[in-house]
């Protein structure tokens, strides 16, 4: 009998790590200890807890609370596990998972992070001693680009192609190549990342000193956000143990290979996602894009021949080595193969960590796994992204997940972030909500960047406010193209794309701010206007006690009228009329 | 070695240099704000945006690339001046203009009909070069004496300093210099060779002895025609010699004939002369014969013995040669408000005038004179006779007698913003009076201008930026177009414009001269809090007792000079010490941007004055980042910062340490490498 606990930052945040210790608790004499695994992929179940029966069976336990650690303990200490029935994932949940192909979250949920030897014995550092033992770098190369691997953060840049020209590079005397993993993750809505360093560490390091090897590269640095401790904290116990079993370090595996590994943590700018600048943030400099060319590749980290992939990346190699890069190549598209995590957010019934063959549709993931949207809401659009993304519309929910399917549409793969929305979204405040993003984000290099994404958001601030002029749609579309043209990095020439697709699926919304002062998903609030129906007002007196400011008035029995001059459109007359008198526009 | 088209000129360079660098070895400028040779690639701007159509192998690139730091190899075809690349430079130009805030330009400058650089001739004045001062001036106009007693000068009335204490008194700084240079060692441009082109410029006032001096300058052969016996025009024959003594007129005007312009006087359009002759004869034709015409009232009486208009009272006068009209024993009524009415009542007083009125609808709140001049016409004894309006003039055996009044009230304001006069029914008052003289207003005599164009108004139709009429090569300038008659410095802006047109014109360059584009602040976006407050220089006029009898000048002119110095010194230095040399504002013109397009929040920093000998305004900072680089890079003290994120990004002493500023060595080369204003070597 085996228990754990799921307890990535997201089951912790949903209280996991007090289920796990009131089990601890519950179960003591036992000597049955919860042990931990990462994050299952399935947020909105969280707590989670898997009971292994002895026999291999697995009860998975969603929504747990600490008051069930008695019952779950009872039920395990008897045996009985017809108590852990009210407890169990239903059928149409387990769904979730099933209908997913893991490669890159092979390992999350079912292995215990902190544990390198859970990871060994479950064939752990084979791929390593495969590379390092009987192939070249050219051998691990031409199987990566078998693979059809590509960049995973979000440009899609065929990841044997870099390892390649790192490999060409040449190192001046005495100097060295490095690898880097960008674990920035910095997408408002993203997550995969994380969670794949939080729940799989070792899946991380395998694949980067696999990569270390194909390059020539003496050290392995991690660029982490400071945003997420959690996932230092595993990633650093991983590298001690990895340290210690001889993993990292002089003469790996007993071979010439030596590389040392270590972390770095983001000080919190978004742009440090961006290669280069990530480069510079590495090297103690203002975090701030740098001119390409020279890439990475040529001069990178100290001007050395660099290579840089994201954790999800890095997180397939391990698989592609033991399984052969056919067979990765297998599953996807012509164009993208593979697999692809996504962290569906947003208005969705089942949110969490989708992993899904390229080739499937945007359909599949969000109605198939995701269930659809929340509280039987109607789905308006999807966002991919980030803020370097787009919103792709409903009539498109039959587009391929495909690199240049998705990019076709206006939106990008991107690094995986899919925030789902319904009928109640107001496209132009989505906007808006990336361009505040972007512009905080900017690192105040470039003008377009620095100025351009501040006049967009100013623009599209006043359009929410109702003070939308004529002009504003074709200044937001000069904008968006000499941005696209002008800006120096990756992050500011992409910054234009949610409204660019926002615009281009959703312009009438755009215009009836503008011409009409209204917000079609009611959703802006200096645009609302309630009111009351005099024929449905009962004179309840309701509306006008709870009105915060005074703005409503009326006799007993009579109708009451709101004074939109005071209104503050806050919505709680309308929350709180039990005669539906109260309406909005 | 490779070779490379940029802009269809080929230029040889290394396999991989950077294009903005072969450009430059080839003399070719792509426009560019943070680069310099001396510290490594940066890429901020975006200004130097290139397209490359061809990369050696047939193929277009399909990004703009950045000139500063794209690889030069055998067979691109690069330009940077494809409509592509030009609206992406614009924008970047426009986004950095609308958080650039500053004044390029001193609002006395930019309010200057003529952009007489003030600001840079007050500071000659403050260090008593006043001959540098003048020099000043001639590049915008060359009658400096003249026009600083006669401007209304919209220089002061938008003088910033009015919102600390009182403006400068930017004119009479103006006289005062002209008068010295005058006196001694008097200032001569220099003209160009004779280039063999001949322009003939028809009237001899302000506008046309403007656009004279400055195509002589170019090398011109120039004639002025003029109708009257010497030259000089409204400010000879209009302005009465107790504002501006003829003698100052004379001798500016003999500065201009030194240089060589030719001088025909009595020589009247229509009469003597005509525009298609004198077309035929020259290269180009300036019409600038002024409005010289008295509007009538239009009321019952104007053909009364005694009605004059009000220009052809003061012709008449200053004509005289020295013979002034004996008006003692009569009475004068001049219906008006404008400066006109302030110069013919003045002057009928100095003729012996028994009584002077000055009638005008209104009241002195919206009279358009000059209010020195209505305060000096009250000491004078002009009387005013305010709310009435003539409704006849009643004369007796051909003579007028009597003027009748219909009295007024205010109504509500005009388009003017003006409070219109309505007449009060059956109010009426009588003056008795023996003359009576209409200055309401001038315009233009059309004898000999029949072949050009005329306006609605009755005005030569002229471009508002090349000057041209209706008829090729001919000009037209000043009170006799468009708008009608204005202030002389307006007629002598033109003059320097039409100038430049025509130099233009004449070497097949595009013929509109235009303002150029600026960045400027609005007054009330600046704080004058802790401005010192300094008193304004006064001008000493002669008594009224005494200057009433003659028409000798009224103002004493300044006998202080330390007192002048120290009232030049009073000017807040608005306008932008990197005028000449900044680089944002040469590009903005360059590339003719709308530096209004995008306007939004604009960063406010306070100025710092840290570094030891550096004034650093953030809010003219770019952030094009070559102080901090050159600061590292080339001085190897690394003192300078980028702080902060987006928007708001601004250049700190690095890691917002004050203390590394001490590493100072004052070596300022941050400062020569600012492409804008925003750092200033103070010494």
């Amino acid at each position: 009998m085996k228990i754990t606990v799921g307890q990535g930052s997201c089951g912790i945040a949903a209280g996991a790590a007090k289920v796990s210790k009131a089990l601890t608790d519950a179960l003591s004499g036992s000597g049955i200890i919860p042990g931990i695994t990462g994050c299952i992929g399935m947020c909105y179940l969280e707590p989670i807890v898997d009971v292994y029966e002895d026999d291999g069976r697995l009860h998975r336990l969603v929504k747990v609370s600490e008051n069930d650690a008695e019952t779950i303990a009872d039920a395990v200490k008897s045996g009985d596990m017809t108590k852990l029935a009210s407890l169990e994932i239903s059928d149409e949940d387990k769904e979730f998972l099933a209908k997913q192909t893991r490669i890159a979250l092979r390992h999350c949920g079912v292995l215990d992070p902190e544990s390198i030897e859970e990871y060994i014995s479950a064939g752990g550092y084979k791929s390593l001693e495969k590379v390092l033992k009987g192939e070249t770098p050219e051998q691990v190369i031409e199987t990566i680009k078998i693979s059809g691997l590509a960049g995973r953060g979000g440009a899609g840049f065929p990841t044997w192609f870099k390892w390649n020209a790192a490999r060409q590079s040449r190192c001046p005397e005495g100097g060295k190549k490095y690898l880097i993993c960008n674990a920035d993750e910095g997408d408002p809505g993203a997550f995969m990342d994380r969670a794949v360093i939080e729940s799989d560490p070792h899946g991380l390091i395998e694949g980067m000193l696999i990569g270390a090897y194909a390059i020539g590269a003496s050290e392995a640095v991690v660029y982490v956000r400071a945003e997420y401790p959690l996932a230092i904290v595993r990633l650093k116990k991983a590298i001690a143990q990895a340290e210690k079993a001889g993993y990292i370090g002089e003469n790996i595996l007993g071979t010439d290979f030596c590389c040392d590994f270590r972390i770095k943590a983001g000080a919190g700018a978004f742009v440090c996602g961006e290669e280069t600048a990530l480069i510079a943030s590495l090297e103690g400099e203002r975090g701030m894009p740098r001119l390409k060319p020279p890439f990475p590749a040529q001069k990178g980290y100290w001007q050395m021949p660099s290579n840089i992939n994201n954790v999800e990346t890095f997180a397939n190699v391990a698989w592609i080595i033991e399984n052969g890069g056919e067979a990765f190549a297998a599953m996807g598209t012509p164009d993208s193969k593979g697999t692809k995590v996504f962290a569906l957010t947003g208005k969705i019934r089942r949110g969490g960590l989708v992993e899904i063959p390229m080739g499937k549709t945007l359909r599949d993931v969000i109605f198939d796994i995701g269930g659809g949207i929340k509280n039987d809401g109607t789905f308006k659009a999807v966002q991919m992204g980030g803020p370097s993304g787009g919103c792709i519309p409903a009539e498109l929910l039959d587009t391929v997940i495909d690199y240049k399917k998705l990019s076709a549409t206006g939106a990008i793969m991107g690094s995986g972030g899919m925030v789902v929305m319904d009928d109640s979204t107001c496209m132009v405040g989505m906007a808006k909500f990336f361009l505040d993003f972007t512009a905080k984000e900017s690192c105040g290099k470039c003008v377009h960047c620095r100025i351009g994404t501040k006049r967009m958001q100013e623009i599209l601030t006043r359009i929410v406010e109702g003070e939308g002029r004529e002009g504003d749609i074709e200044a937001l579309e000069e904008l968006c193209s000499a941005i696209k043209e002008g800006a120096l990095c990756g992050l500011g020439q992409t910054a234009p794309n949610p409204v660019l697709t926002t615009l281009k699926y959703f312009r009438n919304e755009y215009e009836a701010h503008i011409k009409d002062k209204t917000c079609p998903a009611h959703e802006c609030r200096a645009l609302l206007r309630y009111n009351i129906d005099s024929d449905k007002c009962k004179g309840c007196t309701l509306c006008a006690r709870n009105c915060p400011a005074k703005a409503i008035s009326g006799e007993v029995r009579k109708p009451h009228v709101i004074d939109q001059t005071l209104c503050i459109k806050c919505g709680q007359c309308a929350a709180n009329c039990k005669f539906g008198a109260v309406s909005v526009k | 070695m490779i070779t490379i088209t940029i802009n269809d000129k080929v230029c040889q360079c290394e396999d991989g240099e950077y294009i903005l660098k072969v450009a430059k070895d080839n003399g070719i400028e792509i426009p560019n704000l943070c680069n310099d040779e001396s510290v490594a690639v940066y890429g901020a701007c975006g200004i130097c945006q290139i397209e490359i159509l061809d990369d050696g192998k047939g193929r277009a690139l399909p990004k703009l690339c950045r000139a500063c730091s794209t690889q030069a190899h055998d067979g691109y075809v690069v330009r940077y001046d494809t409509e592509r690349v030009m609206r992406s430079r614009r924008v970047a130009l426009e986004l950095l203009m609308s958080d650039h805030s500053g004044d390029c330009l001193g609002p006395c400058k930019l309010n200057c009909p003529a952009g007489t650089d003030i600001q840079k001739y007050l500071k000659q004045i403050s260090a008593g070069d006043y001959h540098g001062a003048v020099k000043t001036i001639k590049q915008a106009f060359p009658l400096p004496a003249s026009i600083g007693r006669v401007c209304p000068h919209p220089c002061e009335k938008n003088c910033r300093r009015r919102h600390v204490d009182k403006p400068l008194s930017i004119a009479f700084l103006k006289s005062y210099a002209a008068d010295k240079d005058l006196a001694e060692n008097t200032y001569r441009a220099e003209c160009k060779d004779d280039n063999g082109k001949s322009v003939a410029i028809v009237g001899g006032g302000p506008a046309g002895l403007t656009a004279a001096y400055f195509l002589r300058l170019q090398g011109y052969s120039v004639t002025v025609y003029d109708a009257m016996k010497k030259m000089g025009g409204m400010l000879r024959y209009g302005i009465p010699a107790y504002r501006l003594p003829k003698s100052i007129v004379d001798r500016e005007c003999e500065e201009i004939e030194a240089l060589g312009v030719k001088f025909v006087n009595e020589c009247r359009i229509g009469a003597d002369t005509t525009i298609e002759k004198l077309k035929d004869e020259n290269d180009a034709v300036i019409v600038a014969v002024g409005a010289w015409k008295s509007m009538n009232m239009r009321v019952a009486g104007e053909e009364l013995d005694g009605v004059v208009g009000g220009i052809d009272f003061l012709r008449n006068i200053s004509s005289g040669e020295g013979v002034k009209p004996d008006l003692s024993g009569k009475k004068i009524a001049v219906c008006g408000g404008g400066n006109t009415a302030m110069d013919a009542c003045r002057s009928a007083i100095r003729c012996g005038a028994d009584k002077v009125y000055v009638i005008y609808r209104r009241t002195r709140e919206e009279m358009p004179a000059e209010d020195i001049e209505i305060e000096e016409s009250i000491e004078e004894g002009v009387e005013y006779k305010f709310l009435a309006n003539p409704a006849e003039i009643i004369g007796e055996a051909g003579k007028v007698k009597k003027v009748k009044l219909q009295l007024m009230e205010l109504g509500e304001p005009d388009a003017s913003g003006r409070r219109s006069p309505k007449p009060i029914e059956g109010k009426f008052e009588e003056l008795d009076v023996d003359v009576v003289i209409m200055a309401i207003g001038q315009s233009l005599n059309g004898n000999g201008t029949e072949c050009l164009e005329k306006t609605k108004k009755g005005t030569i139709s002229a471009d508002e930026y090349t000057f041209m009429t209706s008829v090729d090569g001919v000009f037209a300038v000043g009170d006799a177009t468009n708008r009608g008659a204005s202030i002389a410095i307006e007629a002598i802006g033109e003059g320097n414009r039409c100038a430049q047109a025509v130099d233009n014109y004449l070497n097949g360059r595009p013929v509109a001269v235009k303002k150029p584009i600026v960045s400027r602040r609005k007054d009330e976006e600046i704080d004058f809090s802790g401005r010192e407050k300094k008193e304004r220089i006064v001008m000493p006029t002669r008594p009224a007792e005494e200057r009433r009898k003659d028409f000798d000048e009224v103002n004493l002119g300044f006998d202080d000079e330390e007192k002048v110095k120290s009232e030049a010194k009073r000017c807040l230095e608005c306008g932008c010490h990197d005028y000449e040399d900044c680089k944002l504002v040469r590009y903005a013109n360059l590339c003719e941007i709308n530096p209004e397009r995008f306007s939004g929040k604009k960063n406010d920093n306070p100025i710092e004055r840290r570094l030891v000998s550096i004034e650093r305004n953030p809010n003219k900072c770019i952030l094009c980042g070559l102080c901090v680089r050159v600061c590292d890079e080339v001085a190897g003290k690394g003192i300078l910062g980028l702080v902060g994120r987006g928007f708001s990004t601004v250049i700190k002493p690095e890691f917002k340490d004050d203390s590394v500023i001490s590493k100072c060595a004052e070596c300022h080369k941050c400062a020569d490498a600012c492409p804008t204003g925003a750092l200033k070597i103070i010494k």
